[in-house]
């Protein structure tokens, strides 16, 4: 399946489906901050002034999630997990412009 | 291998502070020195530090005049389009959720943890978001609406469109990455910040979930 990456399952449910959880290797995230070109930031404003979506920072919001996905992803296999449960999402507005987007889950083993 | 690339970056910026300390020194030190020589060191100076300063100030205040400019014509098309706009999008999202809905004969998303199917043979994480604001149009009717106290209806109206909408392309992304079903959904609605000093009013809605595929 597309998401799970790299060998690694993916889940926000308290378990996995039809697996059992052997081990627990604690807390894994990761996080990223990213903003988009001033140009996108024009026309964006004048869009706004008209209403509707965004379609720049539907993508930007994306593009961020994955990254964020990714570093916690990697964090869970230094670790020698083989899944990630129960991960969270959190965005917050560091500055102007620009937004943290942060995942966090439990890495553990599974068979 | 993060660790590394901070560590470059510092390198990078340390030596570039050198290389214009030592540039600034050695033009000042060339306009102390040559005095009868003609301002050649001063156009240099001119040339390395004011001008793109200028050049961003310039380009700044270029936006701010036309920002000013198309303010009023796009206010006003926001003015006569931007709720029939809004009733456009609500119908289109509606008529994609009547479709998945025939097409599954029910609606794959739920919130329960639980309650599956046991055969379930892989399941992964599935997410779909949209970034929606009101028009400065609403913006004035929900700010009249707020001094006479009440619902502020249109607001409400803005973000449950773009938590349908959101819902509508999770259900769509589930289809798309081939799972059957998708449960423990969660939804997510938070501020963007804003990006200029002019004020961006926008609402991220995203949703995520599990999703599972049975065998």
């Amino acid at each position: 399946m597309a998401n799970v990456v790299e060998g690694i399952m993916v889940v926000n449910t308290e378990t996995i489906p039809g697996k059992v959880i052997i081990e627990s290797y604690g807390v894994v995230s990761g996080s990223t901050v990213r903003a988009k070109n001033i140009g996108r930031d024009i026309t964006q404003a004048l869009k706004n002034i008209v209403g509707g979506e965004l379609h720049k920072y539907t993508e930007l919001l994306e593009e961020s999630r994955q990254e964020a996905m990714q570093r916690m992803v990697s964090d869970a296999m230094a670790r020698g997990a083989n899944a990630v449960v129960n991960i969270r999402f959190a965005t917050s507005a560091v500055t102007p412009g620009a937004a943290e987007l942060f995942a966090y889950g439990t890495a553990v083993k599974v068979e | 291998m993060p660790k590394e690339n901070i560590r470059i970056r510092g390198f990078l910026v340390i030596i570039i502070s050198f290389c214009i300390l030592i540039i600034s020194s050695s033009v000042t030190a060339q306009v102390g020195g040559s005095v009868d020589n003609g301002g050649d060191g001063n156009t240099i100076l001119v040339v390395l530090f004011i001008i793109p300063f200028l050049l961003f100030g310039g380009l700044m205040t270029l936006y701010g005049i036309i920002y000013s400019i198309a303010y009023t014509p796009i206010f006003i098309w926001g003015l006569v389009f931007s709720s029939s706009n809004l009733d456009d999008m609500i119908k289109q999202t509606v008529e994609r959720e009547t479709k998945t809905f025939t097409l599954l004969g029910k609606d794959p998303l739920s919130t329960l943890d639980g309650g599956y199917r046991d055969d379930v043979s892989s399941s992964g994480i599935v997410w779909a978001g949209a970034v929606y604001g009101p028009s400065h149009w609403h913006l004035l009717i929900g700010f009249l609406n707020n001094v006479l106290g009440g619902s502020i209806d249109i607001f409400q109206k803005v973000i449950s469109a773009g938590r349908a909408e959101s819902m509508q392309r999770l259900r769509e992304q589930a289809i798309r990455e081939g799972w059957d079903e998708v449960i423990n959904v969660r939804i997510d609605t938070s501020a963007l910040a804003p990006a200029a000093s002019k004020g961006l009013r926008a609402v991220e809605v995203f949703a995520y979930g599990t999703g599972i595929k049975y065998d």
